[in-house]
């Protein structure tokens, strides 16, 4: 106990630490270029050059631009970080880093590693997965829990500002974020049905090992996952938290400098989560048919080619995600509500229901048909409940898309009209 | 280590002193209207002097782990539960509050139930505290309440309160601690932080021959509830579904109390 040794930390402690930095480092740095991604394709779309100048510092060298994110992070981390008076000190500075360390715990429970073998480093007792939290048996729940954590970060956010705009982009945003964990939540148990696990990695191995991506066969269960991740990352069209035009800022409205940066930075691994999860739960995590194999004894060229094909996947979701940016139109909040509790929300749990049937059924069906005939039958039964539910969607669900004000009638409109027939009596 | 520093005193002593000096802290410490900064200094002083107390007895009795991650996350929990009933902002309460979710799900995560503290920030800080915040936000944008700044019976509620702690921790010590030897350290300790509990062998107990912490512990949980606890999962379903009905006829009466005051309002219009 008393000995030096004992005050160092250990080998595996070192180990954890040293995933953790490259982690941290590797996320920011993908999160500042992502940037730069998202305003090259913006620029695109609108059929403009977009940030193309910035190069390497003192030369002439543009490099199409690649300084910019360097150039960003200096300016906003130099800017001024100006606190305003009416604001709760506390709170105002708790937020943005309760959301920025919740984003970023989200991924001690990602496998980035798992596609790697293990590697022998001498010194430590056993060999080193690629995992921050390897032997985390809720992976799925883990990054469930984080994300409804980050929350707080929003909400007190746009309390602590003491804004009206903060304070109803912060409300707007709980309310949001609180809807949409339910069809993101039932997504998800569809998958976690389905593998038999709440580990991610052994999600990505049961899709690997039969080679149909949950994408196929849970088509529902996707389309609710993809939505709902898009409002839980709050990205257009579900960005009312934010809404410059009626909003100025949102929640981060009275927030400036390393602050202001903190909740964007929260902002764009979400979004990286996001993608993460739908690659990792639906589109098959490293398994390309014909390309990397569905063992899990790999070399480590092959280990690559995995975390290639992971990774080729991810960006093109992000990809997706900022495409669809600039070709939809924000909802309306009634719009936003409808969606989340009277479609998203029967969807979700029709897929369930479907998946909990075909899952229970499977075995009376191979014993049946056959093992091929049974696999493309469980394939064909949620397909067919996923145009019937496309259809049911859209034949029942209320008119959201209508313009016309629409105002109930509440109790105070009562009081009040009872109240001036009773100034009409009295006089 | 703390015990190391303090004189040896019998775990009963100590036990006593720890739980009086809590419920003078927190007697001082629970508003009641009046603010008095040295008041709340002397409540906060005391405080820790009953939480190192309750460490070193916990100590003594040999209940309480050596795990440094344990401590920490454990003395957030208690600090913060305190906080939660001693604050004056509601909103700061709630904030608290969830500090102190946090930690136990910390603490369940150190102990190993991993589903447990997962389960408890999803559910408490995620979904229910949210609501909490929603509604205090909204219902008091300036300012506190008259009846929010006072604690009803602080004193009682304090002596009560720092009772039962002081009662827990005898029990749970004694419960943890080697019959025969009072302040050995439980086997359970030896384990070295960072080693992940699923991983360790428990050759050494007998009792853990079947863990429910073990490797798919999500898997045996589910068997268990699904097994031998099916009745208690289904008549807690049934119970959500009243609620739900509950709350849809809650709201379709509203409306249909609307339409009858519209009819009220007509009739009286008439009349």
């Amino acid at each position: 106990m008393n000995s030096l040794s004992t005050l160092l930390p250990s080998p595996t402690t070192l180990a954890a630490l040293a995933k953790i930095g490259l982690l941290i480092g590797g996320l920011m740095t993908a999160a500042a270029y992502l940037v730069l991604l998202e305003r090259w394709i913006a620029a695109w779309v609108q059929d403009r050059r977009g940030p193309n100048r910035v190069g390497i510092p003192l030369t002439k060298i543009r490099l199409f631009g690649l300084g910019q994110p360097l150039a960003d992070g200096l300016k906003i981390i130099l800017k001024e970080d100006f606190t305003p008076k009416h604001v709760d000190k506390v709170l105002y500075n708790a937020a943005p880093l309760v959301i920025l360390a919740a984003s970023l715990a989200i991924f001690a429970a990602i496998p980035f590693g798992s596609v790697l073998p293990p590697l022998n480093i001498p010194g430590l007792p056993d060999p080193v997965p690629f995992l921050v939290a390897p032997g985390l048996d809720v992976g799925v729940l883990w990054v469930f829990a984080l994300s409804s954590i980050a929350v707080y970060g929003v909400l007190l956010g746009g309390w602590a500002s003491n804004n009206k705009y903060g304070f109803l982009g912060g409300l707007r945003s709980s309310a949001q974020l609180v809807a949409y964990e339910i069809p993101l939540g039932l997504g998800l148990l569809g998958v976690v049905l389905a593998a038999g696990s709440l580990k991610l990695d052994t999600i990505m191995n049961a899709q690997a090992e039969t080679g149909i991506w949950y994408a196929f066969a849970q088509p529902l269960g996707f389309l609710v996952f993809l939505v709902a991740s898009f409002a839980e990352a709050a990205r257009l069209p579900f960005d009312l938290p934010e809404a410059e035009q009626e909003l100025v800022g949102g929640y981060h409205t009275e927030y400036s400098g390393i602050k202001l940066l903190l909740f964007l930075v929260a902002e764009f691994l979400h979004m990286i989560t996001a993608a993460f999860l739908i690659v990792i739960m639906f589109l098959g995590g490293w398994h390309l048919w014909g390309v990397t194999g569905s063992g899990n004894e790999v070399s480590w060229a092959g280990a690559f080619l995995r975390f290639g094909v992971l990774s080729a996947k991810i960006l093109a979701v992000i990809v997706f995600f900022m495409l669809v940016r600039w070709s939809w139109p924000r909802f309306r909040f009634d719009q936003l509500m409808n969606l989340a509790w009277k479609v998203m929300l029967p969807l979700g749990l029709a897929n369930l229901v479907t998946v909990a049937a075909v899952e229970e059924f499977r075995p009376q069906l191979v014993a049946a048909l056959g093992a091929g005939p049974a696999s493309w039958l469980a394939i064909a039964i949620p397909w067919a409940v996923f145009f019937v539910g496309w259809i049911a969607a859209g034949v029942f669900t209320p008119s959201g898309t209508d313009n016309r004000p629409i105002r109930a009638r509440g109790p105070l409109d009562i009081e009040h009209d009872l109240l001036e027939h009773e100034l009409a009596g009295s006089r | 280590m703390i015990a190391a520093v303090l004189p040896p005193l019998s775990p009963g002593v100590l036990l006593a002193a720890a739980v009086a000096s809590a419920a003078a802290s927190l007697w001082l410490l629970l508003p009641r209207g009046t603010e008095n900064v040295a008041a709340r200094w002397l409540g906060m002083l005391l405080g820790a002097a009953a939480l190192a107390g309750f460490i070193a007895t916990g100590r003594r009795l040999g209940g309480l782990g050596e795990e440094a991650v344990f401590l920490t996350v454990s003395l957030v929990a208690v600090i913060s539960g305190a906080a939660t009933i001693v604050t004056r902002s509601p909103v700061y309460a709630a904030i608290w509050f969830a500090m102190a979710l946090t930690g136990v799900a910390g603490v369940l995560l150190v102990l190993g139930a991993q589903f447990l503290g997962v389960a408890t920030i999803v559910v408490y800080a995620g979904a229910i505290l949210v609501m909490f915040l929603f509604v205090l936000m909204l219902a008091q944008p300036s300012g506190l309440a008259p009846y929010d700044r006072v604690s009803s019976e602080p004193l009682l509620s304090a002596v009560a309160g720092a009772v039962l702690l002081g009662l827990l921790t005898l029990t749970i010590g004694r419960l943890s601690a080697e019959p025969a030897a009072c302040c050995a350290v439980p086997s359970r300790t030896a384990a070295v932080a960072g080693e992940p509990i699923a991983s360790k062998p428990s050759a050494t107990d007998p009792t853990i021959a079947d863990d429910p912490l073990g490797n798919d512990q999500i898997a045996r949980l589910g068997a268990e509830l699904f097994g031998r606890h099916l009745l208690a999962v289904e008549v807690a379903g049934l119970l959500l579904l009243v609620a739900l009905i509950g709350a849809v006829a809650v709201v379709s009466r509203g409306e249909a109390a609307l339409e009858a005051d519209r009819g009220l309002l007509s009739e009286r219009a008439r009349g």
